[in-house]
């Protein structure tokens, strides 16, 4: 299929997933390593338009229509007609970049539906640090101007840098999209632009939730909250975020997924002076002595620095009067400065949902801050292999990856008497986003967890998932980018299963689990290449090419090919005569006859052939134990509409066989395959 | 050494990509959607029939027709991500390369044949960029070519296709250029399992 691998990697086939994952395990994506989106180089790309005096242009994302959008902003629609692209010293007299340091007014929307982007763009300015990782310093239209800029983004596990030119898109002499309230100052609508970029056009963004822009801008992992139906311990939940320096924000809920012209449409006041469709932050927790009892409360602001909450607490407030007086000092800002405090089951009940994005350690600077630790799988769904759908679909359920988690350490919490670890499982599917245009969108996704036996070592199979029910699960399948669930279960063993809800649906995902406590995860089985029975190749020497034919009637097959006798005579004859003898025909004969056995045994349905699931099971049967990926190649090589016929399921016999025992050939280096060009070539092109 | 076909060029936006075609590429692109259907990728069945249509109008090809095995094999050393199928720019580039292979076989058929015999494999291989030593050219032979040493047109391909993947599946692996690779059984089981 399409390459959709990381713009690192430059060639196709397996070999470039494999580098790809050993670019990766040597920092790729990391941060400060962070990938060059297509190969673009901020810092020669600039050079080389400061050398020849011109400004940058990106040939990537051209200031032309189809950059703009697909459908509302298609070429040649009543949005898109007569826009031009400018820079911004064509816009304003001074252009800068940041004025006065980024600051929530900085955002005003535009003409798309990408609130959810801004909002996660405010919140993001109230954490300098953590707003510099995506808005790299040292930018500016004055010093070493060229007409480009640079920004970095977190996508699936990699950061990624995205350069682009300052050409914007404007009507009516207007920027579009995201402007400034400041007319000359245009850090952020050039981020948005990088953000376009990255997902293929301006109207890719168009409708989203703030947590996709958190975890886009943080690496972070987001927990969205319905305060309606809240957790008992919410208020444990938000004192250990604000602890670990979690982005918070809360919103009362309005729709706001389609293209909305004005700020107006959104956001509209309640009574008390609380703004609907409005992203706030939540800054802090407090219990206070309140007429001989603790009263719970909460603070939040409002990043527009003012239009404060009117009730209960709120700045003036006759509730401050009745506790003690160095407290309210200490607590009780009279400032019109948009941050107020409310009693916490007045915040349930005011406001609609709760977003906590966790950051990584990587995000953390103060040492001080107790942080989750993170493990992190990237994995794929293909139909027929490993796109087992949910538990809906009993046949299939059990084929989907599955990755084991120990958790170790209950947490040490005082207040909690159950003796629980607690954790965090985020899946996220990748790259649907930029999908949209060719009308695909989001699969419905989610997660089951199972208790695993202490002395069961093996990856659960279809008996174990049908006759146990799940011990935790995923709150909802859902069709958005991530679904994450917080869970609590006692020390132990337990295998999560990601799947999408229909069996068949392909995609690629990336699943985070993070733990408060110590804790191991694996890929299960995901290490074990194991051969048991008797596998070694004899390879005598003789002439005569032999094919033969299979007559049962209870094998579907389409008959040996030649090109599979080839293959099979190479792989079983290594003195290079191209035929096969007596003796070889007959080792391969004996082998055929009992990979017949098991094909036998294995093909549950009588159907004369093996799916997908049946091939698993006869391929282990037959002494090879694989990994998913592997299972997944077996399937996308050998299947033809889903099932593996007979022919196919020797050829991939004897080729499995024959690759497992040539991986000894080259020489051992702990456990690494050493081979040189021509060994290579021939173990590979001639089988 | 060995000189596999060019990598392929960094992935542009679909936007720009379509904007920035020549006519040439218009053109392929339409032909590549009516062949591919609406998933837009090809599966080996699809390769299959398009490779046979194409040259059962060239005469003066030898071939017995490409066989599904052999266009599984050639999908599958194409493939990045299992899908079992090829997407617009690796069905492009495969295209080119068998142009430009085709071409390489008419101008090393010296005899006219419509085959390549033993002793003109080894001047056409180097002209497609593979000059190997002879124990390679043996092996090739061996495995390709029929009893009598000839490499008709599908066999010839075939073999040219997972050649030139292999030999950039090695450039890739050989970080250091040291002409040397390691890997461990994992990997070297989807290499030569996905093949």
């Amino acid at each position: 299929g399409p390459a959709n691998l990381p713009g690192y990697v430059r060639d196709w086939g397996v070999s470039s997933r494999i580098y790809a994952n050993r670019l990766r395990a040597e920092g790729m994506g990391s941060h400060e390593q962070a990938v060059k989106f297509s190969n673009q180089d901020y810092e020669a790309l600039k050079q080389e338009c400061l050398g020849s005096g011109s400004l940058f242009e990106d040939p990537l994302f051209p200031a032309e229509p189809p950059s703009l959008g697909f459908k509302e902003l298609a070429p040649y629609s009543a949005k898109t007609r007569d826009v031009e692209w400018m820079r911004p010293s064509e816009l304003a007299g001074d252009p800068q970049f940041i004025v006065g340091g980024a600051t929530r007014t900085d955002i005003c929307q535009g003409a798309l539906g990408d609130c959810w982007l801004l909002a996660a763009i405010g919140s993001l300015t109230l954490n300098e640090r953590l707003l510099h990782r995506v808005v790299p310093h040292g930018q500016s239209f004055q010093d070493d101007y060229a007409g480009i800029f640079h920004f970095q983004f977190w996508q699936y596990g990699d950061w990624i840098d995205v350069v682009i030119d300052d050409r914007l898109p404007v009507k009516d002499g207007e920027l579009m999209f995201v402007h400034s309230a400041e007319g000359n100052e245009f850090w952020s609508a050039l981020l948005e632009k990088a953000y376009a970029k990255l997902n293929g056009s301006y109207e890719a963004l168009s409708g989203g939730s703030t947590t996709e822009g958190f975890e886009d801008f943080t690496g972070g992992v987001s927990e969205m909250y319905e305060l309606r139906k809240a957790p008992r311990d919410l208020y444990r939940i938000i004192r250990k975020a604000l602890d670990r320096g979690s982005l918070l924000g809360c919103s009362i809920d309005v729709n706001c997924t389609t293209l909305i012209t004005s700020a107006f449409d959104m956001e509209a006041v309640t009574f008390k002076k609380l703004v609907k469709g409005h992203a706030y932050s939540v800054t802090g927790l407090k219990e206070v002595n309140y007429r001989g009892r603790m009263e719970r409360l909460i603070r939040i602001r409002n990043p527009w620095g003012q239009v404060e909450w009117t009730g209960a607490w709120s700045d003036s407030s006759s509730e401050w009067d009745q506790i003690d007086q160095s407290e309210r000092e200490d607590l009780n800002c009279q400032m019109e400065d948009g941050e107020f405090w409310m009693s916490f089951s007045e915040f349930l009940r005011q406001f609609s949902r709760l977003e906590i994005c966790n950051l990584t350690p990587d995000a953390l600077c103060e040492d001080s801050l107790s942080h989750w630790n993170t493990m992190k799988f990237y994995g794929t769904w293909r139909k027929g292999s490993t796109a087992g759908g949910c538990r809906n679909n009993p046949n299939t359920f059990w084929i989907n990856p599955q990755y084991k988690i120990t958790l170790l350490e209950e947490d040490d919490d005082p207040e909690d008497e159950e003796m629980a670890c607690s954790f965090l499982v985020a899946l996220m599917q990748k790259d649907r986003r930029r999908y949209r245009r060719q009308g695909q969108d989001m699969h419905t996704i989610g997660f089951a967890l199972y208790e695993v036996m202490r002395l069961s070592k093996c990856a659960l199979e279809e008996e174990f998932l049908l006759n146990h029910s799940s011990c935790a699960r995923s709150e909802t399948f859902i069709n958005l980018r991530e679904v994450s669930t917080r869970l609590r279960l006692p020390p132990g063993e337990y295998l999560v299963v990601p799947s999408t809800f229909d069996a068949g649906q392909e995609a690629d995902f990336v699943l985070r689990v993070f733990t408060e406590k110590q804790s191991e995860t694996e890929f299960h089985c995901s290490l074990q290449v194991s051969v048991y029975g008797s596998s070694q190749l004899l390879v005598p020497q003789s002439s005569l090419l032999t094919t033969y034919c299979i007559t049962d009637k209870d094998l579907i097959t389409d008959g040996f090919s030649i090109e599979s006798c080839r293959t099979m005579v190479n792989l079983m004859d290594k003195d290079g005569s191209a035929r096969l003898g007596m003796v070889e025909f007959q080792i391969l004969w004996n082998k055929i006859r009992k990979w017949l056995t098991i094909f036998r045994q294995y093909d549950i349905d009588k159907s004369g052939a093996m799916s997908s699931y049946e091939m698993r099971m006869a391929v282990e049967g037959a002494g090879f134990k694989l990994n998913n990926k592997l299972n997944q190649i077996l399937v996308a090589r050998y299947a033809e509409n889903e099932m593996i016929d007979f022919d196919n399921f020797i050829c991939c016999l004897v080729k499995l066989e024959a690759m497992f025992n040539s991986s000894t050939v080259g020489g051992h280096d702990e456990q690494l395959i050493g081979l040189n060009f021509t060994l290579f070539l021939a173990l590979t092109s001639f089988s | 050494m060995f000189v596999p076909s060019e990598p392929p060029p960094p992935r542009r936006p679909v936007a720009y990509a379509e904007q920035h075609e020549s006519d040439e590429e218009k053109q392929f692109r339409k032909v590549f959607q009516q062949l591919a259907g609406e998933d837009m990728e090809v599966s080996p069945t699809e390769l299959m029939n398009i490779l046979n249509r194409i040259i059962s109008k060239h005469g003066d090809l030898k071939t017995d027709g490409f066989t599904i095995e052999n266009c599984r094999s050639m999908v599958a050393v194409m493939d990045s991500d299992s899908t079992g199928k090829l997407g617009f720019h690796e069905f492009k580039h495969l295209w080119n390369n068998v142009k430009r292979w085709q071409a390489v076989y008419k101008s090393h058929d010296a005899d006219g044949s419509g085959v390549i015999g033993a002793d003109e494999l080894p001047g056409a291989f180097t002209a497609a960029g593979f000059p190997l030593d002879s124990q390679l050219f043996n092996m090739i032979i061996r495995r390709y070519s029929d009893e009598n040493g000839n490499m008709d047109f599908d066999n010839y391909i075939g073999c040219l296709v997972r050649l030139d993947a292999m030999c950039r599946a090695f450039k890739t692996l050989d970080k250091d250029n040291n002409g040397t690779i390691k890997v461990n059984v994992q990997e070297w089981l989807q290499l030569t399992m996905y093949s």
